[in-house]
């Protein structure tokens, strides 16, 4: 058989994709709970949790679009 | 024959070029299809971002012009809800900046309607987000990169920037590991502007690409039955609404962030 480069990428790429969604997944869960906890102990401040929240969350989410990236410049050698 | 609409996108380049990315048509695309040999069409198609980037100026510039046409001291209509941007988003600025940040809150703003405008102008009918090429994001992180390098070096001098960057090393310890210390600062303040980009490109991409796909999916339900699809991407519309705010807040307060970090304010050490 020709080179194994497709199949390997075929395996791992969408992996790969999907691992960094989990990671993403336990932070920003974590993250989340924490605000819930804030906003619980003191409704006042809802307004500045929540956008300091959003806030990490973005940075957060943005791991998982790299490696959606990565995954868009390796789709090309999967033929 | 089944003759798609959805034009596959050419002018991610930097992905790659065989495989095209699924993004709804715009105007650009659209007149290059039906008419591909007029000389206007050509110019436009190559310069696709860029008209997009420049019409979005001039749009943002006019609703300013109107905004301010009648300067009244009680402020009405578009002059009163254009002060109100202006001012929580002030405010939000001096809070992580403090006072000095004053200075900073035109280009901060700039870059916050600015990249708002860009990634909201694609959920537009027969318009596209410039915000979802590369090139666009690079310039936008390349204009903030300048920026805090000549604070850096205003405010520090060259060589105490680059003793700042190891680490302010006083004592021997501090000194043997400051070498090691200064090859990771380098790197991490090289990563700031490719992060900022990559994140507004991945993310403003990530979104066209769904919705793209989703429509497809929505003409190609039906394709057997009829000849007009389900809009499946409204949902992922709304989603591209949360994101694109987001977005926008998330670049403008991380170069905040890197300005304060370059050491404007000197009272609060």
């Amino acid at each position: 058989m020709g080179s194994w480069i497709g199949v390997a990428l075929a395996i791992s790429a969408p992996l790969a994709v999907g691992l960094a969604a989990l990671g993403s997944g336990i932070g920003l869960g974590r993250a989340v709970g924490s605000a819930m906890e804030a906003i619980g102990r003191q409704p006042d401040a809802s307004g500045k949790i929540l956008t300091n929240m959003i806030i990490g969350a973005a940075l957060i989410e943005a791991l998982t679009i790299y490696a959606l990236i990565v995954f868009f410049i390796v789709l090309d050698k999967m033929v | 024959m089944h003759h798609f609409y959805l034009t596959m996108s050419e002018e991610n380049t930097v992905i790659n070029l065989d495989r095209k990315v699924p993004e709804l048509p715009n105007f650009i695309t659209f007149l290059h299809h039906h008419f591909p040999s007029l000389p206007i069409v050509k110019f436009l198609h190559s310069w696709e971002n860029l008209v997009f980037s420049i019409l979005i100026a001039v749009i943002i510039s006019f609703i300013a012009l109107f905004g301010i046409r009648k300067k009244q001291m009680i402020p009405m209509g578009l002059q009163n809800f254009l002060e109100l941007g202006a001012e929580k988003f002030n405010d939000l600025i001096i809070e992580v900046l403090g006072k000095q940040g004053r200075a900073y809150v035109p280009f901060l703003g700039t870059l916050f309607i600015y990249i708002l405008a860009m990634n909201l102008f694609g959920l537009i009918p027969l318009m596209k987000s410039p915000s979802s090429n590369l090139n666009i994001t690079v310039a936008l992180a390349i204009c903030v990169f300048a920026l805090v390098q000549f604070l850096n070096i205003k405010n520090m001098g060259i060589f105490g920037f680059i003793h700042h960057l190891a680490g302010s090393p006083k004592t021997t310890i501090e000194w043997v590991l400051a070498p090691f210390l200064l090859v990771l600062e380098l790197i991490s303040q090289l990563a700031r502007p490719v992060t900022l980009a990559l994140r507004l490109f991945g993310n403003v991409l990530g979104e066209d690409i769904l919705i793209g796909t989703f429509a497809i999916l929505g003409v190609g339900l039906l394709i057997n039955y009829s000849s007009v699809g389900l809009p499946l991407q409204i949902p992922f519309m709304f989603l591209a609404l949360l994101t694109s705010i987001m977005q926008a807040l998330v670049f403008t307060l991380l170069s905040t962030v890197y300005i304060l970090l370059s050491g404007t304010h000197k009272e609060n050490h």
